[in-house]
């Protein structure tokens, strides 16, 4: 089928959710209130790394209103983990026993009648700590002599204590590179932390009913993967935990591990047998949750006299925090987004993920592609200039070409990244507007503008936890349709694209399509809103599940029809034989034949997916071996600037995004997703950075942690790279687009910046004073890097 | 501890009187939401930072996180639940759905009623006053791009029936 002979599937559509939200309907989890519901608290650590000599609740216990009181005395002291193997066993107690390894760490629980009465129990709690000498910087965590944060630990690179992770990889012959090329570059990027700014704080609701069951409302990015971290640390077998579905207000990545709080109002509620609620505040947010990842990338790379990468030598420190959380998979993950977007036949990769005492790190939309494509897509134009070259003509020489294989096994069967930089290059103008910026450097005007360029390319579903999807389509006696679906929608929009999808193969419209989802008890499995693989995942099961059902239908049909299958045509809910068209029988008669005389049978399809179904667990965290996605997206951005030399201050006039996710499945939603990640990486280069003292959260409010407001909003343009097509027969390979953009932004904007007044940025965020400060030291003759 | 004790106040909210007894600590975001069980009126921050707790206060866009409730006694609330009537979506709240302004939907609400407001005063308002007007709500989801666009359309959707009329 051609993609112009469908109905719902590639239509902007508007979402399905839309009225609800509009007019506040949308129950998320801090609208839910039950019965005898109480207000839940958490008592956190002050300090960054102490031991815990005694906690005293028995104040706290005796003053009216408090209904329950934990610790991790009241807890079975099971370890969780974003990652939990033998290399990487879990390393962190949803509440601290005897020890807090960062500030704002959960010591204790309260549940009382309202926030006050909450409120002064924590202040009857008392506890008496030892302070212990603590490590904030990774480098310095690194060294022999830091203090050690995890004593009884595995050990993943003696004598060095404190790392956390390592990861070491290499193909093709470094040493033979680097001596045979014409130019070897080597250069250090800084990224900082920052937070997800997910406008819904994170909020639990937790009651433990009559049956024994623990039912839980959470802010999440998949239901699955909370039950089994919940159950696991509760030590409750999977069916007596229950995750409901409501709406989430934003995630980003900082929403999917198990989170302190969630066990702690689950606790709560198990101990005095009430509903608990636990909102955090939005300071509490900021000084308390896990943010992203700041990474350190030094990377050195050789190239030909024509501009040929011969090889790449990368090392990322990544600062994990006291616990593991994401960082290991941080690291794994920069090696592939430098792998993934150009063909270089050496590369040797070492990534650490060190433990210090700062907060714990959560995934972040594009977890590690920023700060590596900000890192290499940089050097790219050091070289590219360096060579005389021009940035577009250097990216298409090493760009892959479709077919390629990858290092681990990967196949780029379907890629679109040298059309996708081909085209942004032509829609901007980019080659001679960045000419006149050069020519423009000089001049006696104070604004400059600059133009840039950054690539990505992005993993589309990999293999972890939940792994895969089933969706259950059936049908309803009035011929509506009703789907179940254990995936969550996070605000990019599933549940629409699942209904285009299921619209699409039964022909029954959008409004008719009734999606149950998100729920552990009565959807099927879900992979999650968290591994950019839903709509080819999810999507692809429930495209099974709704030809299966059809299939069903069409037999009953044909049944009734006196005909074959094949002769049979599905048109507004009415199925024809197409030489008789006189023949016919609508949806809702066929089903009732069906449960009529096929035994009660009242039609239902099944569908399930797994991405890379031949192979049998992830790639390794340790060696990147194995493979990793099916489906790789790309995308080329195009950023252009005006920097103010007076007052430093930056501005992004345009982002314009040529991308190849295969083909939008709804180009409305797609568009939305990358406004948003334009935005989002404007505030990772320009202005978003959580500022941490001694483990402690200094700015932990909006007012003082920057984002984007709409003064600041970005022009943007978008170009599509179609590069599959929606079949009915066959599955479909869509890719990815929640999350890969985010890095072109910034590095483009870097870029750009580096066109418009030759400074080469080589940290994020630049601060007006950053651009101001390198523009002085250029003007006395130095450098003139833009770095820590 | 002691609580100071409540007070009588009478509030309409969304054209309906309500006579609440309140402390007066209480921000009327906190009655909306927990007496009235308004919870279309979200909280993002408690500190005026961000604009999800925007509601109207006699047709004025306020933060009600910032507002006690007893301060406002008398006067006339409207919440995004009061926005549509009889079933049928205000423009802004249409041309949102429409456009593609809705992702995660948690600064929605804020958002519309900040939105409805300016357009009130200025039905035809430029760009740079739109993104003026809703500067004060922050939206983590969208890059406001599609807000800009559906407040716009529904600037001129509005001008467009009125002036058929
Ligand atoms: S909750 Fe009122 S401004 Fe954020
Ligand atoms: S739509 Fe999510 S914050 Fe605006």
């Amino acid at each position: 089928m051609n993609n112009n002979d469908l109905k719902y599937v590639g239509k902007p559509v508007p979402r399905k959710d839309g009225p609800l939200k509009a007019t506040g309907g949308a129950q998320y989890t801090v609208d839910i209130s039950l019965p005898g519901m109480l207000v839940g608290k958490v008592l956190r650590s002050p300090y960054p790394h102490a031991r815990i000599l005694n906690i005293d609740t028995s104040q706290a216990k005796k003053l009216p209103g408090v209904k329950a009181v934990v610790t991790s005395a009241d807890s079975l002291k099971v370890k969780h983990g974003f990652i939990d193997t033998p290399r990487y066993p879990a390393d962190q107690y949803p509440i601290a026993v005897d020890m807090v390894r960062h500030a704002g760490e959960e010591i204790a629980g309260v549940a009382a009648i309202d926030e006050d009465t909450a409120n002064e129990a924590l202040s009857l709690i008392h506890v008496e700590y030892e302070r212990l000498p603590a490590v904030f910087d990774p480098e310095e965590a690194m060294k022999l002599d830091a203090p050690e944060i995890h004593p009884n630990h595995p050990k993943v690179s003696d004598p060095y204590k404190n790392i956390g992770g390592k990861i070491e990889t290499a193909f093709g012959d470094i040493e033979k590179a680097f001596t045979g090329s014409y130019l070897i570059r080597e250069d250090k990027f800084y990224c900082q932390i920052r937070t997800h700014g997910y406008m819904e704080p994170q909020a639990t609701v937790a009651s433990w009913d009559h049956s024994s069951k623990l039912n839980v409302w959470t802010s999440s990015m998949g239901v699955f993967l909370k039950r089994a971290r919940l159950a696991r640390t509760l030590g409750l077998p999977f069916g007596s935990v229950r995750i409901l579905k409501t709406y989430v207000g934003g995630a980003f990545g900082g929403k999917i591990d198990l989170y302190g709080h969630e066990y702690i109002a689950s606790l709560l509620s198990m101990k005095c047998r009430l509903p608990v609620k636990i909102v955090y505040t939005r300071e509490e947010v900021f000084k308390a949750a896990r943010h992203g990842q700041p990474l350190i990338v030094e990377i050195k790379t050789g190239v030909k006299r024509d501009g040929t990468i011969l090889g790449q030598q990368i090392r990322t420190i990544n600062d994990s925090g006291a616990y593991r959380g994401s960082g290991v998979v941080a690291i794994f993950l920069a090696w592939g987004f430098a792998m993934a977007p150009y063909r270089i036949p050496s590369m040797q990769y070492e990534g650490y993920s060190v433990y210090t005492n700062n907060l714990v790190r959560a995934p972040q939309r594009g977890h590690g592609a920023p700060k590596m494509r900000f890192a290499a897509e940089s050097q790219f134009d050091v070289i590219a200039e360096e060579l005389g070259m021009d940035p577009i003509d250097f990216r298409l020489k090493n760009a892959r070409n479709p077919g390629d294989m990858l290092p681990n096994g990967d196949s780029v069967k379907n890629f679109g990244l040298k059309e996708c930089i081909a085209k942004v290059a032509e829609k901007t103008d980019f080659k001679a507007k960045y000419e006149a910026a050069l020519k423009e450097r000089h001049s006696g005007s104070t604004i400059k503008r600059g133009i840039g360029i950054g690539t990505t390319a992005y993993f589309s579903g990999s293999l972890v936890y939940p792994n895969s999807s089933t969706v259950i389509v059936r049908f309803n006696d009035d011929a509506s349709v009703s789907v179940m679906t254990g995936a969550l929608d996070i605000g990019q929009g599933c549940e629409t694209v699942i209904s285009q999808i299921v619209a699409e193969e039964l022909g029954v419209p959008l409004n008719e399509i009734h999606v149950h989802a998100a729920d552990t008890e009565t959807t099927p499995v879900d992979i999650g809103s968290w591994i950019s693989g839903l709509t080819y995942v999810t999507g692809n099961a429930a495209k099974k599940a709704a030809s299966h059902a059809m299939k069903k239908l069409l037999n009953v049909a044909a049944q009734e029809l006196g005909s074959e299958v094949q002769e049979l045509i599905a048109l507004d809910k009415t199925i024809f034989v197409g030489h008789s068209p006189d023949r016919k029988i609508s949806y809702g008669q066929a089903i009732a034949a069906s449960i009529a005389k096929n035994k009660g049978d009242c039609i239902i399809g099944e569908g399930h997916f797994r991405t890379m179904k031949d192979e049998v667990s992830p790639p390794s965290l340790s060696t990147a071996k194995g493979r990793w996605t099916e489906n790789y997206s790309n995308y080329a951005q195009v950023a252009e600037v005006e920097v103010d030399t007076e007052t430093g201050m930056v501005r992004i006039l345009k982002a314009t995004t040529a991308h190849d996710c295969g083909f939008p499945v709804n180009p409305v939603l797609v568009e939305g997703q990358i406004d948003g990640q334009v935005s989002m990486g404007q505030g990772h280069i320009l202005s978003e950075e959580l500022r941490v003292e001694d483990g402690c959260v200094i700015n932990p409010s909006f007012l003082e942690y920057k984002m984007p407001c709409a003064l600041d909003m970005v022009e943007t343009d978008y170009i599509d790279v179609i590069t599959e097509t929606y079949d009915k027969e066959h599955h479909y390979n869509t890719k990815e687009v929640g999350e890969g953009y985010v890095s072109g932004t910034v590095a483009s904007v870097a870029n750009a910046i580096y066109n418009a007044i030759g400074i080469r940025v080589k940290k994020t965020p630049v601060h007006p004073q950053d651009i101001i400060d390198a523009l002085e030291k250029h003007e006395h003759g130095g450098k003139g890097d833009l770095t820590r | 501890m002691t609580r100071p004790s409540k007070q009588i106040i009478s509030l309409n909210v969304n054209g309906d009187d309500y006579e609440l007894a309140v402390r007066p600590n209480r921000t009327l975001l906190e009655v909306l939401r927990e007496d009235l069980m308004l919870t279309g009126t979200k909280e993002g921050c408690e500190d005026g930072s961000c604009g999800t707790c925007t509601v109207l206060l006699d047709g004025a866009p306020v933060r009600s996180c910032m507002l006690l409730a007893v301060d406002v006694a008398g006067r006339h609330v409207v919440t995004i639940e009061g926005l549509a009537s009889d079933n049928e979506l205000h423009p802004v709240q249409k041309a949102f759905v429409e456009y593609g302004a809705i992702q995660c939907g948690y600064c929605s609400p804020g958002m519309i009623l900040t939105a409805k407001a300016l357009l009130d005063t200025n039905p035809n308002p430029t760009e740079e006053e739109i993104k003026l007007a809703i500067s004060g709500n922050l939206c983590r989801c969208t890059g406001y791009n599609k807000i800009v666009s559906a407040i716009k359309i529904a600037g001129e959707n509005i001008a467009g029936v009125s002036s058929h009329e």
